[in-house]
């Protein structure tokens, strides 16, 4: 049933995306080029949380990485640009490891303030090596190439980035139906009920890091395919809580939700950049509103597959159930 | 840098950490007494502290209120606004089954909704700093020179928290609040108003955090983004383990002197990388902290 939505809702999306260049003018163009960044970003993002259930916030930080990164190797060999991209990937997804290996070591809170620690170390990173980055004056990215055809505009870049979104969109509903989408998900669920079924726990989590980062680094690297700036100050800790809250928004645990998420709020902020304080206004209010009313966002996640939680015993239910029971389980004892 | 220079920066830099470490105590303070009772991290810190900053701006700079008025009147209205927040937004998304990550996001909500609220009031356009609460004239303690101001700072931060342990130890209330905090439940069944206590706790550490504003804007300019120095307050709170308060008050004057001693021996810009780094050794090193006593583990 909702499969059957989700196809005709693709097949929409598809038409919608191919008719475009047609008929908008270059600032949807670049806008759309920027929500497919924003639809990776959420869904590396709903990868480590969504799926695997744990709380990082450092995703500015791979994306970052994955834009100098990108924008350095592009700026110095032109090389094809899926060879800066696949560079940017991969060198986050090996910062995610890394990363991957304090999430070992903690969770909940200590995990959050530990990745959150490391984002903001990052951005200070990009802030202050200048011989690299050029710190606070921005960095220029030259225009990608592929076999000597420059992607100078939007518009020219825009197929790219809609076929490298479509693949990582494709990758992740793959990846969830795996049997690394269940590992995830059992890890989600409970740490020693999955070490208990089999799973290798350490190595699920790293993965899911590393998997979240290199999604994160990649979407860096698409971003620089159109745009031609970075500025140190939109990699921080605002552009982790707007990738959180299209995931959490949308849905916790739901592909659905991110890329919906990703949509409503990749607009959201970027027509309300003007308007800073407005933007600030409207955004606090929709997130304590949602958390208020609708805590599991617009698509909650795979709720129909998991056991409902036990529901905590009435005093006088339990005492009932425990007669019932009392004699087979006395005699098992 | 010859033996006596060392000396000098030495003494210099622990006390001025100590005073500067005296309000990020206190901001650490009010992170843990909610952490420890609600389980929230509060990531709005930051922003009350700095609505608390721009309420006495507000009142002395386009009201004209004396001193004597517009403290009592930013201690009551930042203690409500933050009691407010937990009662009518907290409570709700407890009631829709909301968990960590939820509760997280609305406090970020906040967060936002209180920096743009004081940036659309325009006060917020340059940076501003209360005029002083006590003469700036030069104090010698040592080799050190201190200012009257700093003294002040730190005996109104001491005094509050000694205050604070008072309760904590000796009024109804403030055991209440302690009993919630370790079993939530069994303070329930004992007749403790889970809800009303929630609603105190916040209210108390926004009266907290309101204290801070207070004592440290005549020192510095503040902007609608000084919410910023909450990061100082969690590390502060990490180092002590995030839910023991002494360890708060003790995490609190560490960072505050060693991000002196890194200004003065290293370098200022290292002072804004210093707090992340700590955090990240700490947790790494020993993740309950230097006062958080065993680390648990969660059983299925």
């Amino acid at each position: 049933m909702s499969n059957k939505i989700d196809r005709i809702l693709l097949a929409l999306m598809a038409v919608v995306l191919m008719a475009l260049p047609f008929m908008a003018s270059g600032y949807v163009i670049y806008v759309v080029n920027l929500l497919m960044v924003f639809v990776v970003l959420a869904l590396g993002l709903h990868l480590v949380i969504g799926e695997t259930g744990q709380f990082a916030l450092s995703h500015a930080a791979f994306y970052g990485v994955g834009i100098y990164t990108a924008g350095l190797i592009n700026n110095l060999w032109h090389p094809p640009f899926f060879v800066s991209i696949i560079a940017g990937g991969l060198l986050a997804a090996a910062l995610g490891y890394l990363i991957g290996a304090l999430a070992l070591r903690m969770r909940d809170i200590y995990l959050a303030l530990s990745t959150f620690a490391f984002g903001e170390a990052m951005q200070w990173v990009f802030l202050n090596w200048q011989s690299v980055t050029n710190g606070s004056n921005g960095f220029r990215i030259s225009p990608a190439t592929l076999f000597g055809y420059a992607l100078v505009s939007d518009v020219k870049a825009y197929p790219f980035v809609v076929v490298i979104a479509a693949l990582l969109l494709w990758a992740t509903v793959a990846l969830s139906r795996s049997q690394l989408g269940s590992a995830f998900r059992a890890v989600r669920e409970s740490d020693i009920a999955a070490q208990a079924m089999g799973v290798n726990v350490n190595a699920i989590k790293r993965t899911a890091f590393t998997l979240s980062a290199a999604y994160a680094g990649i979407a860096g690297g698409m971003y620089t395919l159109f745009a031609s700036f970075i500025h140190p100050e939109s990699l921080g800790f605002q552009t982790t809580i707007l990738i959180l809250t299209m995931v959490v928004v949308g849905g916790i645990g739901s592909v659905r939700g991110a890329i919906a998420g990703a949509l409503a709020f990749g607009l959201i902020s970027e027509l309300l950049r003007q308007a800073l304080s407005f933007q600030e206004i409207i955004y606090g209010f929709i997130l304590m509103g949602f958390m208020m009313f609708a805590p599991k966002g617009l698509f909650a996640g795979r709720a129909a597959r998991r056991a409902p939680p036990p529901a905590t015993p009435l005093p006088a239910a339990s005492r009932a159930a425990a007669t019932a029971s009392k004699s087979p389980q006395r005699s098992a004892a | 840098m010859s033996f006596a220079d060392t000396w000098l920066f030495l003494q210099q830099g622990v006390l001025s950490g100590l005073v500067t470490g005296s309000v990020y105590a206190l901001l650490a303070v009010a992170v843990v007494i909610i952490f420890k009772t609600t389980d929230v991290p509060n990531f709005a810190q930051g922003e009350i502290f700095m609505v608390g900053g721009y309420i006495a701006l507000f009142l002395i700079l386009v009201m004209g209120w004396p001193y004597l008025a517009v403290i009592p009147v930013t201690l009551v209205g930042v203690a409500v606004l933050s009691g407010l927040f937990q009662r009518v937004v907290m409570e709700r998304v407890i009631a829709s089954k909301g968990v960590g990550v939820q509760m997280v996001i609305a406090t970020l909500g906040l967060a936002y909704a209180l920096k743009g609220l004081v940036r659309t009031s325009g006060l917020g356009d340059t940076p501003r700093s209360l005029p002083p609460l006590a003469s700036t004239d030069a104090v010698i303690i040592g080799d050190a020179v201190l200012t009257r101001l700093d003294l002040l700072i730190f005996a109104v931060a001491v005094t509050v928290m000694l205050l604070l342990f008072g309760m904590f130890t000796y009024t109804r209330v403030g055991r209440a609040m302690r009993a919630v905090g370790m079993n939530p439940k069994a303070a329930r069944l004992t007749g403790v108003n889970l809800t009303r206590i929630r609603m105190m706790v916040w209210a108390l550490s926004g009266l907290i955090s309101a204290v801070a504003a207070l004592l440290i804007t005549p020192k510095i300019l503040i902007t609608p983004d000084i919410g910023h120095i909450a990061i100082l307050a969690y590390a502060a709170a990490i180092v002590g383990g995030i839910t023991s308060l002494p360890g708060a008050v003790v995490g609190g004057f560490v960072i505050g002197i060693a991000e002196n001693l890194v200004g003065l021996f290293i370098s200022t810009n290292a002072i804004v990388v210093a707090p992340f780094v700590a955090i990240m050794v700490v947790l790494l090193l020993r993740p309950q902290g230097l006062l958080g006593g065993k680390l648990q583990v969660k059983k299925v």
